[in-house]
């Protein structure tokens, strides 16, 4: 049996110093990720792609060139014009607008979402994976149990007990993406674990946790990084379905699935209500996995065995 | 062309070949200049180091070779260029013409396709059998490379044989067309030293049998001088020596080769008293970096001149078919390398340090047929089958054994890595726990440990001064200023600049790394260091200057080693006492001249007489093991070895286990054997 | 083999119960029980505790959880708040309409999916196969809604060839309207038959980089050979799990194609029992979702040793 550790002062300077080179690690990653990005086709249209997106997410209400709750009753349902150019709702709201202050929220709460899923991931499944032996069989068991239910099931489970709201979204988000992550990293775990720097830091005698956070968590970034982005297209893909299926963020918020969801009435004489942010959640999605495949064929480029 | 012309004209001619990568992260010059010929019915040996170029130049002559990159020279096969042959006219050749053996044979065979089909469609392919002949002509390959039940052994999935047998697989379908030409790429680099010698016999046997030109490519000297009839020496891409084997191992005409040759620990020399081995100094000459108008060998060379670095010397006729690229190549003496390191043998008894009674590990449990209930299936592996053994002040204790023979469980189960299962650890009389992290700090101080891959014992993301820092602040309990000082003075002791501390693992060469952590190692006040095949993973031209520095530690602060390799000439070279290990038993140990001079116990005999010696005029030795180590689930009747042992002596082996019996020698000379010390020796007359 | 399937077997028992615990332990943490569902919000507390001592309310959650799953597994699912009906009948014709639409997409998308994957791998980095790769990109990235959207504007609302919405008389079967399942189908398959590929392409290229296949590749054989002796058996291997996975995937998809083509399956009527709150529908949905999950992993894995001659022969 492996003897428990209780946390000591010291140990504690390590997990900080750990999270220090932790923002040390992101600031790398991603000045590597533009590099990276940049040297293929995928990147090179991806990386705009996100870059607007993000513009959008955190300036999209102040460049809107309307509130987008401001209703325009003499305007219900037109078609797009010089004075909306998207289009307005069955409100009269403009679309454009709307569009674009819905981005804020739908990348923020999926961004907020993916990242706890990401730390709750990490610390269970490292945990898990280094503990080993039954306490790992039992998490793991658990894990896969939360992992029978597809993904949506399992969150419209979770937000219909938790209620609605955004903080409930993301840590719904968060509980449903903690499994498949925390296998990951467990697998991650168990193999670096047997590595020889892991086997000397035990013989020096260093604590679990230091060995954890200190010694295997800077060897998983690259892990991660890939992890963050592929669970990011996922939970955009996650939240702006709950919004469509009426259990996301509430109206009148301009949130893009329930938009869409409330255009279906008129989608015979205005589809344009639902095509603008059909396209502005196709295009996030698109940019992320057109920049997280880049940047991974980057990666691996060294050119192994083609066939002259 | 006629017979006569085909016996004359080389089979292949290889003319200033050269091979580079582009890659993401930079050109790699990996063949920057090669030429050699291959004749029928020859063996030529291609020796060098890693990153030498040798294996990329085998894969040039199959026309195979990954990723972007440009082939220059030419390579001609019977008077074809290969490099410009198109596609379909290169896969003609392959495998029909020319085939090859490959490292791994693992990897290298088709998991989920039976062995027999992987040979037959080979011979459908190229030879336009019928799916009957070719399944008759695979069980003849089979029985010809020496398989045993040849008739059935094509109904066996790869991963249900040996390394050993799996080699052979891969031979047989090397034979299979007839090829005029077998490439063999380290063929016995990943196989125990006993298989190794059973598959070299095989090679030997076949440069009789078929009229094939080879092309042996390995590292192992001690191979190349058992298999080749011709050697050519690559460094940093380039062909630098080249000679008939007797001849280039007798007159060395240059200083790289004559480097190569005294850094090889030979097994056990009778005639020479004293063990001695050299380092080169320095660091090859880097595939990325450019091709420069200089000797490349010049930076490492002791004999280099103004000339060297001013002009690459082309290569020079030294008569007897020897060439060499040396200016100087009249000047190379044998006595080249005199910078030996002497080894003084150990004299004093040294107080014991460290015991061991009974040390057991099995792995796994017992698994029941159907999970839970059912009857007992599958057994635990019992790696480590109740070992005694005494470690002493100030002496190395070697441990040889083939792999599963339990070494490396030895290994963790002393420093506490894996937990033993039974048996008793005393550390100066005070009891070990079975958990490294349930020792106290004295003790987790007393025994340090220095791994096999240096790459994964220094944590990538790390700086190197990581390790080093936290073994001082750790063990040696000193604060962040004096460990820092401390620091900087054990990285000069491995004799590395103190302005490495900053720099992470990967901007060091594996030799560097391994001295890294050797530096880890001496940072407190350890009595013991375990060394679990600490240089195997080395270039010959590094292994010495890690022996060296541990050599060093020994005689200047009385340090024990605990030494694992599996080459016995490694171990022979720094024990004081040796131990020998066979799946999972101490067959044999004592003091190392007392076990290796003359061998006491056939599994010892047999491991000896299957080390590769660096010498093409070595009594050929005869003794070999057949099949592979058993599996270690079964518990053993009689005597462990009874089942490849090639001195059996009858039923008695495989019912009673073998008595101990002390050696004429040394009390603590203990051998675990029904043969008598001189029986044995009457055997071996 | 006969361990490795006690193994298995007894890892879905083991799942399932964490499942039934994690449908339980959800549902019943809904804010309002049945009771207070009943009465509405002006109940009186008196009436609410009578009426949750009749339905058993007022037990410890443990001896609810196995009486639950003790008359589930004797095909019990209790009674439906909002239909008032037992569960499995307003179930079953749902369940049954729902399954040939998972059919449909999976007949359709899983072959055409791994013979592209396979194309696409074999000529990494051509035009062709760099085409496939960012239609499939682009497939995976699309949510549902978004395509089953698009689909109705362009073939119902613009082109007018097929229905917009699934509805469909109560008691009669999809198959005798079957222009009704073309849209659902065709939402449906696309992440399906984009994810298949691109996973199917993935194990294909890391198969083509192994030693045997460099070893097949220097025996001189012809690439056909190469690609169907050599690599196709190898890269089956892991698609296999990955097609498992994808069934998940499937089910989760159910519930927004449903709802956007107002198709009569369960994932429709999952999301009426979550608004209604109605927890016996929605356990038994759950469950019925997570089984069907788990057992087509215990298929992956089946066929996995079956065809994996490590696993097949010790």
């Amino acid at each position: 049996m492996m003897t428990n550790y209780t946390i000591t002062r010291t140990d504690w300077t390590a997990v900080f110093r750990a999270g220090g080179s932790g923002i040390v690690a992101i600031v790398r990653t991603v000045r590597n990720i533009f590099t990276l990005a940049l040297r293929t086709p995928a990147g090179r249209i991806g990386l705009p792609i996100v870059l607007i997106h993000l513009i959008l997410a955190l300036l999209g209400t102040w460049l809107a060139p309307y509130d987008a709750l401001e209703h325009h009753l003499e305007h219900q349902l037109e078609a797009p014009s010089w004075q909306f150019l998207m289009g307005t709702d069955v409100f009269g709201r403009d679309i454009l607008s709307r569009v674009m202050s819905g981005a804020g929220s739908i990348i923020g709460i999926s961004a907020a979402g993916a990242l706890l899923g990401i730390a709750l991931g990490t610390i269970v499944g490292m945990g898990s994976g280094y503990k080993g032996g039954k306490t790992d069989e039992v998490v793991m068991r658990i894990m896969d149990g939360v992992m029978s239910f597809p993904s949506l099931l399992m969150a419209l489970l979770v937000l219909t007990s938790l209620g609605k709201s955004a903080v409930y979204i993301i840590l719904t988000i968060g509980v449903v993406f903690m499994p498949p992550i925390s296998r990951v990293m467990r697998s991650t775990t168990l193999a670096l674990k047997t590595q020889e720097f892991v086997q000397s830091a035990r013989m020096r005698g260093e604590p679990v946790p230091y060995i954890i956070f200190r010694e295997i968590l800077p060897n998983t970034w690259s892990v991660l990084a890939v992890e963050l982005s592929v669970r990011l297209s996922y939970a955009i893909l996650l939240a702006s379905s709950l919004g469509f299926l009426g259990l996301g963020v509430q109206p009148p918020s301009p949130d893009w699935g329930l938009m869409i969801s409330e255009s279906r009435r008129y989608l015979v004489a205005a589809p344009w209500v639902a095509l603008a942010p059909a396209f502005a959640v196709a295009t996030l999605i698109i940019g992320v996995n057109l920049l997280t495949d880049g940047v991974r064929q980057a990666r691996r480029l060294p050119l192994k065995g083609t066939h002259p | 062309m006629n017979e006569k012309q085909q016996g004359i004209a080389p089979l292949v001619q290889v003319d200033q070949l050269a091979v580079t990568f582009y890659t993401p992260t930079g050109v790699v010059h990996a063949v920057r200049d090669a030429s050699f010929e291959i004749m029928r019915g020859q063996v030529l040996g291609l020796v060098g180091e890693s990153g030498c170029g040798k294996s990329t130049a085998a894969f040039a002559i199959m026309g195979y070779l990954p990723g972007i990159h440009r082939v220059e020279g030419h390579i001609s096969f019977e008077g074809r260029d290969i490099t410009e042959m198109s596609a379909s006219e290169v896969r003609e050749l392959r495998g029909n013409r020319i085939a090859m053996v490959y490292q791994d044979p693992a990897t290298s065979l088709n998991p989920s396709m039976r062995v027999g089909p992987q040979v037959e469609e080979s011979l459908q392919t190229n030879l336009n059998l019928s799916s009957q002949q070719a399944h008759e002509r695979t069980v003849r390959l089979f029985e010809s490379v020496g398989l045993a039940d040849p008739a059935n052994i094509g109904r066996r999935y790869p991963h249900e044989l040996s390394g050993g047998m799996q080699q052979r697989i891969v031979i047989a379908l090397a034979l299979a067309c007839d090829p005029d030409l077998l490439i063999m790429d380290e063929p016995t680099t990943g196989l125990d030293v006993t298989t190794e010698a059973t598959i070299l016999d095989l090679v030997v046997d076949l440069k009789r049998r078929v009229r094939a030109g080879i092309l042996f490519v390995s590292h192992n000297l001690g191979v190349i001088a058992r298999v080749a009839d011709r050697v050519a020496v690559m460094y940093a891409g380039q062909v630098i020596e080249q000679a008939p084997v007797r001849e280039l191992f007798k007159n060395t005409h240059h200083p790289y080769t004559a480097g190569l040759l005294s850094c090889v620990p030979r097994p056990i020399s009778e005639d020479e008293v004293t063990t001695k081995l050299i380092s080169i100094p320095g660091v090859v000459y880097e595939a990325s970096r450019d091709d420069i108008d200089a000797c490349l060998f010049a930076s490492r060379c002791p004999m280099v001149q103004d000339q060297c670095q001013e002009e690459a010397p082309e290569m020079f006729n030294a008569g007897n078919e020897h060439e060499s690229g040396c200016f100087f190549w009249n000047d190379v003496q044998k006595g080249l390398w005199e910078k030996e390191i002497p080894r003084e043998e150990i004299d004093h008894e040294g107080s014991l340090v460290l015991t061991a009674e009974n040390l057991r590990k099995f792995y796994g449990r017992w698994q029941r047929k159907y999970l839970f209930f059912g009857p007992r299936v599958k057994p635990p592996v019992r790696a480590l089958v109740d070992a005694d053994f005494d470690v002493r002040s100030g002496r190395t204790l070697g441990v040889v054994g083939e792999s599963g023979s339990g070494k490396t469980t030895m290994a963790r189960t002393v420093a506490g890595l894996t937990p033993r299962n039974r048996g008793e650890l005393k550390l100066r009389g005070e009891d070990l726990a079975p958990e490294v992290e349930e020792r106290n700090r004295q003790q987790r101080d007393a025994l340090r440990m220095v791994f096999q891959n240096p790459t994964a014992s220094l944590n990538p993301q790390l700086p190197i001064s990581h390790t080093i820092l936290r073994s001082l602040r750790k063990l040696a309990g000193l604060n962040r200023k004096e460990s820092r000082e401390r620091a900087a003075e054990l990285l000069q002791a491995v004799g590395l600049d103190p302005a490495y501390l900053g720099r992470l693992p990967g901007e060091l060469s594996g030799g560097e790394q391994q001295r890294v952590a050797l530096a880890g190692a001496f940072a407190g006040n350890a009595e013991i260091i375990i060394a679990d095949e600490a240089v195997s993973s080395l270039d010959v031209s590094v292994q010495a200057q890690v022996l060296d520095l541990l050599g060093k530690h020994q005689r200047e602060e009385g340090t024990s080693y605990i030494f694992i390799s599996h080459d016995l000439g490694v171990v022979r070279y720094v024990s004081d006492d040796i131990m020998v290990l066979y799946a999972g038993h101490v067959a044999e140990s004592g003091p190392a001249d007392s076990v290796l001079k003359p061998p006491m116990h056939p599994y010892t005999e047999a491991l000896l007489s299957a080390a590769p010696v660096p010498d093409p005029d070595a009594k050929p030795t005869t003794i070999r093991l057949p099949g592979a180590v058993p599996t270690l689930l079964e518990r053993f009747q009689g005597c462990f070895f009874a089942g490849r042992c090639p001195r059996k002596l009858g039923p008695i082996c495989d019912q009673t286990p073998p008595p101990e019996r002390v050696g004429p020698d040394s009390h603590d000379h203990v051998i675990y054997c029904h043969i008598t010390v001189e029986e044995l020796k009457a055997m071996q007359q | 083999m006969v361990r490795f399937l006690a193994v298995r077997l007894s890892l879905i028992i083991l799942t399932l119960l964490v499942v039934s615990v994690i449908i339980f332990m959800v549902t019943e943490v809904l804010p309002g029980d049945a009771a207070q569902q009943q009465l509405g919000q002006s109940a009186t507390p008196e009436s609410l505790a009578a009426l949750r001592a009749s339905m058993g309310l007022d037990r410890p959650a443990y001896v609810r959880y196995f009486d639950w799953i003790g008359s589930a597994l004797q095909g019990d699912l209790g009674e439906s708040l909002k239909y008032k009906k037992p569960v499995a009948e307003v179930i079953g014709p749902r369940l049954y309409n729902s399954v040939i639409l998972l059919i449909f997409a999976f007949v359709i998308s899983v072959p055409t999916a791994v013979i592209t994957g396979v194309w696409a791998g074999v000529r990494r980095n051509s035009f062709g196969d760099q085409f496939v790769s960012i239609m499939s990109l682009v497939g995976i990235s699309l949510p549902e809604f978004v395509t089953g959207i698009l689909f109705i504007v362009i073939f119902a609302s613009w082109l007018d060839w097929l229905p917009s919405s699934s509805i469909l008389l109560p008691g009669t079967s999809p198959l005798t309207r079957p222009s009704i399942l073309v849209l659902p189908t065709l939402t449906m398959t696309g992440v399906l038959f984009a994810y298949i590929m691109r996973m199917t392409r993935a194990n294909v290229i890391d198969v083509m980089e192994t030693d045997y296949v460099r070893t097949a590749i220097l025996k001189g054989l012809p690439m056909r050979r190469i690609i169907f002796r050599h690599i196709i058996p190898n890269a089956m291997l892991p698609t296999i799990s990955v097609i498992a996975v994808n069934i998940g995937w499937m089910l989760g998809g159910l519930i927004i194609v449903e709802n956007v083509f107002a198709y009569p399956g369960i994932g429709s009527l999952l999301l009426v029992a979550i608004v209604s709150r109605d927890v016996p529908m929605l356990q038994a949905l759950s469950l019925i979702i997570a089984m069907t999950y788990a057992v087509s992993n215990l298929f992956a894995d089946l066929s996995y040793g079956l065809l994996n001659p490590r696993i097949r022969i010790s």
